[in-house]
């Protein structure tokens, strides 16, 4: 889908406190097609509550968050899901269904989205898996495999199809190393392709490696959401 | 204008602050007890509403072809076989071992009562119409409606759920709609199976031990002959309305589970919710009936 403004357009977003717990405290970002912003947090909790916020899944006591031009709270139920479809993720909160084998778990979303044949999807999701160290597709259940491949498959899900927005929380510690390039490209291939990047970094070493091709760098605290300067 | 003072002994006052402590100590001993029965009665009206809810949901959402995209069709179709494949051994024992109570009772004691003819419509009233719902109700619950309710309750508490919505997947058209068209399909499946069984088995044993004489064909002719066209609604759709909502129900019970529960204070609930329900469908027909 072509677009010309913004991915996501975030506004004086107040999250509300009762229901999100998030402190109640107004959000500016803007992130155009191809930017990719680093915020940097500590707190894994706080990030995944911060990506459900762009994901419209935070009420809000004030303010919008948009995605692709469109309000959250505008949305009906299905409208909102099928928007959702077209967010990449990698989140730390179990999101893994024992009732599926891992391959299913990966194309789940794919599959209930577009109407991309089924062969296609799993061919698309084995180049994937490959270039990020699996021999092909895991089949066994989630709960199976390590947590080493339980980040390498949850970057292959979150690249998988044409995401317009990719919001990556900081599974550094578990991803292997023979694993990071092809993270790092997956990101610069979305970005080309006119997707926006949110990525999650507890660290600043995390993300050094890709530092000169970031354009946004934000800190997560407690007290909102700050530009770093200095990128 | 000065107020006269007013003696602390006075007798005026102290009848109506008597009478204001122990109003106030019965309320005090009576408010635990009332707050319990509130909480209870909110909580059940709270499940019967959303039940309501979700059944008008599921029935809405089954209409439109945009529901049965190929994650909810593949969906339905593993839980139909885990509904059918899962009850059928179930249910054929215990339709085999009701005909031979059921049949060969009805057959014994009204040839005795020399009301043979009235076999039929017997048969039919208590086998077919009120035994075969609950029983196949009861058989839909403990095989298959527990493991939805556990494998749903687990997702819920997990946050799995939560992901899944994350990924822009509802989880009521993902799990709740096939899982509870899945079950009403296989409720009628089972429940035909289960009448046909325990008459087929009554006969034979009847037959056998020279109770009755008539061919197979008589015996089934006599049964239909008996059946009124309210019969012929009210039996296929007892069976699928106890399938409806016997999935419904643990779909439901798995979904609405607080931040307190456990699988431990779940699956006593979901069995006692799924016998209600399954009682409830079958009285409410019976009434009307």
């Amino acid at each position: 889908m072509a677009q010309d403004g913004p991915v996501l357009d975030i506004r004086a977003a107040q999250p509300s406190f009762d229901e999100s717990g998030m402190a109640p405290v107004p959000v500016d970002l803007r992130l155009m097609p191809g930017d990719c912003a680093v915020i940097e947090c500590r707190d894994f909790a706080r990030a995944t509550l911060f990506a459900d916020l762009c994901s419209g899944m935070i009420a809000l006591a004030s303010g919008s968050v948009r995605f692709m031009g469109l309000d959250w709270t505008e949305l009906g139920d299905r409208q909102l899901y099928a928007l959702r479809g077209r967010i990449g993720r990698i989140t730390r909160r179990g999101s893994w269904l024992d009732l599926f084998g891992t391959h299913q778990n990966i194309i789940l979303q794919q599959l209930h989205h577009t109407t991309r044949p089924t062969d296609d999807v799993v061919a698309d999701a084995m180049r994937l898996g490959m270039a990020f160290g699996f021999p092909g597709l895991p089949l066994t259940g989630p709960g199976r495999l390590s947590a080493a491949d339980l980040a390498r498959a949850a970057c292959v899900r979150a690249f998988l199809g044409r995401p317009d927005l990719l919001v990556l929380e900081d599974i550094s510690d578990m991803l292997p190393p023979d694993a990071t390039v092809a993270f790092l490209e997956a990101i610069t291939a979305a970005r080309d392709r006119g997707a926006a990047v949110m990525w999650f970094a507890r660290h600043a070493a995390t993300w050094a490696d890709y530092r000169p091709a970031v354009n946004v760098h934000l800190r997560l605290l407690d007290e909102g959401l700050f530009p770093v300067r200095g990128v | 204008m000065t107020a006269a003072p007013v003696p602390s002994d006075a007798p005026g006052d102290s009848p109506p602050d008597g009478r204001l402590g122990r109003l106030m100590s019965i309320l005090a001993r009576v408010r635990p007890v009332l707050a319990w029965v509130g909480r209870l009665t909110r909580h059940q009206v709270r499940f019967v509403l959303a039940l309501v809810g979700a059944a008008w949901g599921v029935v809405r959402e089954s209409m439109r072809p945009n529901s049965w995209r190929r994650t909810v069709r593949e969906e339905f179709r593993l839980c139909l076989r885990q509904v059918v494949a899962g009850g059928l051994l179930s249910t054929l024992i215990t339709a085999t071992l009701t005909g031979l109570m059921v049949v060969w009772q009805a057959v014994y004691w009204l040839g005795f009562a020399g009301m043979a003819q009235m076999t039929g419509s017997i048969l039919v009233s208590v086998l077919v119409r009120e035994i075969a719902p609950v029983l196949v109700g009861i058989i839909l619950l403990g095989r298959s409606g527990m493991l939805v309710l556990t494998e749903i309750g687990i997702l819920t508490l997990g946050g799995q759920i939560r992901a899944l919505q994350a990924q822009g997947m509802d989880p009521f058209l993902l799990l709740v709609l096939p899982r509870t068209c899945a079950f009403m399909v296989g409720g009628f499946t089972l429940g035909i199976l289960f009448a046909t069984i325990s008459l087929l088995m009554g006969f034979i044993i009847t037959h056998s031990a020279g109770v009755i004489t008539t061919s197979v064909w008589t015996f089934f002719a006599n049964v239909l002959m008996a059946m009124s066209s309210w019969d012929f609604l009210v039996i296929p759709l007892k069976f699928i309305l106890v399938g409806f909502f016997v999935g419904l129900g643990a779909c439901m019970t798995g979904l609405l589970v607080d931040a307190e529960d456990t699988i431990a204070t779940l699956m006593p609930r979901g069995f006692a919710r799924g016998i209600m329900t399954v009682l409830v469908v079958n009285i409410l027909f019976s009434m009307g009936g």
